[in-house]
């Protein structure tokens, strides 16, 4: 299992979507792996995805194309994962906020999530108030997560914190935003409870939050 | 020296009397100068004319950067626009999935529906004095805009061949949209290609898809009669491809902060202009009068020898920038600038 296992991983790691598939069906058909086995390898396979972009060796379309094998691996994997009992798991809306449109970052973090086995519901670009707060209100959601990649994306962060404070909900959904020109003077300008730059620091606040 | 004189004279291989200025003050900064919201400036083409000059006559730089209108059904190559409301327009929906859609491409018609109205109104308002240039996309850009760029950059690996017959298929708008800029009176073209930085994709990327369609489009532009300079715009980290985007023809290189400009003029040779490299973001928006002066002269002392150097932002101005400091930026830049 091990083996196999590692071979997954580096699959997902050089974007083989192929070879993420089928192995991905042969962890299926050993029937051995368990959701947090498979998640672990998943999400470590991302970070280590994220490692690489940060050193420089891989830039978007290589980040691009190990998220497409994670989409394809996790086709193969979700009726075997589905109903099965894990350790971590949440709810995460996420889009990134009205005004912005930049959506590779955000997509790429959503298959970070959903390959660590966290329930994403990804609601695009340009995403009003409303929609984020509707979406929160639907879903249960655990985690609120805001892409914006730009600081002029400050008001539409301050409206959506204050609508969910209008509405009762602050308390009940953790709020993390994330975009490159993101920083802790930032961050705490908007009132979120965490923020994060890429792959490995949002998986790590997620944890941590949810822990 | 008038103000386009100046930059004239740097194009023509002659030095200036200081360092011409140019900050990239686009559509994105501009209108509050005038008062005006964004979107209606996007929407009104006299708005933009004559934020863009206000803006130089209020701070005293040397140029402005102007795009064709995006008239009463906006859209780019068929993909629809949003402007109400927006700070930019922005693209809403993607219109390529595979190669059975290119027929679907939609090549501009600059001149149709009141397009071009700012950039001649610009250029009458303000063009005797000051130095105009029009923007235009690269076809990577455009490619990149048609099919979504998450769809786009994916297809480097999954169908290239498609991805190299999207460029082509494109390019078209990018020589269109450039002759009727020339047309209407611009004194160069900036062709941007963000999507081409070192910052998104690899320098091989670049090299495979970016670079070819560059070198064509800028020679196809730089060959037409009457035909003006060319700026490779490409923002974020382009150190890497430096020497190519010098191969590629242009007259000039607008480079960012991230660039060293003493690296990059080693990398690029002594023929091509530099412009740039001031951190529009952290520096401009965000920074100090010292931190303004101290980037200034830091890109004057890095970048001026022989007279192949503009002073500019390494991208668009924002939306919040301080009007204190891009005073402090024609300042500093006068100060330091002087031949």
């Amino acid at each position: 299992m091990t083996d196999l296992m590692d071979k997954f991983e580096s699959a997902i790691i050089a974007g083989d979507s192929d070879l993420s598939a089928d192995l991905a069906d042969e962890i299926v058909c050993e029937k051995t792996a368990t959701p947090d086995d498979i998640f672990h390898h998943l999400s470590d396979a991302m970070e280590a995805v994220g490692s690489k972009y940060e050193t420089g060796e891989y830039f978007i379309p290589e980040m691009l194309r190990s998220a497409e094998a994670v989409e394809h691996a996790m086709k193969v994997l979700e009726p075997y994962l589905f109903g099965q009992e894990r350790t971590q798991s949440g709810v995460i809306v996420m889009g990134t906020v009205k005004g912005d449109i930049h959506n590779i970052g955000k997509n790429i973090i959503v298959s970070a999530l959903r390959a660590s086995g966290y329930e994403v519901q990804d609601l695009g670009v340009n995403v009003s108030t409303e929609k984020f707060i509707n979406a929160v209100k639907d879903t249960n959601a655990d985690i609120l997560m805001l892409s914006a990649f730009t600081t002029s994306t400050k008001p539409a962060l301050l409206d959506i914190i204050a609508e969910l404070k209008e509405q009762g909900l602050r308390d009940k959904v953790k709020v993390v935003s994330g975009g490159a020109s993101h920083s802790l003077e930032f961050a705490r300008e908007v009132g979120v409870d965490a923020f994060a730059r890429d792959v490995k620091s949002t998986l790590a606040v997620c944890r941590e939050l949810l822990a | 020296m008038t103000s386009r004189e100046r930059v004239l004279a740097v194009f023509a291989g002659q030095t200036p009397d200081t360092v011409p200025i140019v900050p990239v003050v686009d559509g994105y900064f501009a209108p509050k100068v005038i008062g005006r919201r964004n979107d209606e400036c996007f929407i009104e083409g006299g708005c933009i004319a004559a934020a863009l000059a206000a803006a130089m006559e209020k701070f005293g730089y040397d140029g402005a950067v102007v795009e064709p209108g995006l008239g009463p059904h906006p859209s780019v190559l068929g993909c629809p626009v949003e402007i109400e409301g927006q700070d930019v327009p922005v693209v809403v929906d993607t219109i390529i999935e595979g190669p059975e859609d290119l027929e679907k491409i939609k090549l501009p018609d600059p001149w149709a529906d009141g397009k071009m109205e700012p950039v001649k109104q610009l250029v009458e308002a303000a063009g005797k004095d000051h130095f105009i240039i029009g923007s235009v996309r690269s076809p990577f850009e455009y490619a990149a805009t048609v099919r979504g760029l998450v769809g786009f950059m994916t297809d480097f690996y999954k169908d290239p061949d498609f991805v190299h017959a999207l460029i082509e298929a494109v390019a078209p708008a990018t020589q269109t949209v450039g002759m009727a800029l020339v047309e209407a009176g611009v004194d160069a073209l900036v062709m941007k290609d963000s999507f081409a930085s070192s910052s998104m994709i690899s320098p091989d990327h670049y090299r495979e898809f970016a670079f070819p369609a560059e070198k064509s489009a800028i020679g196809a532009l730089s060959g037409v009669s009457g035909s003006v300079p060319v700026i490779l715009h490409i923002c974020r980290n382009s150190a890497p491809i430096i020497g190519e985007m010098a191969a590629t023809g242009a007259a000039a290189l607008e480079l960012d902060s991230l660039v060293d400009l003493a690296q990059a003029r080693e990398a690029a040779g002594k023929g091509v202009i530099l412009k740039g490299n001031i951190d529009a973001m952290s520096v401009i928006e965000k920074g100090t009068r010292e931190d303004v002066e101290a980037a200034v002269k830091q890109a004057i002392d890095a970048a001026r020898e022989g007279g192949r150097f503009i002073l500019s932002t390494g991208d668009s101005v924002p939306l919040d920038a301080p009007g204190e400091n891009m005073a402090a930026l024609v300042e500093f830049g006068r100060k330091y600038g002087a031949y």
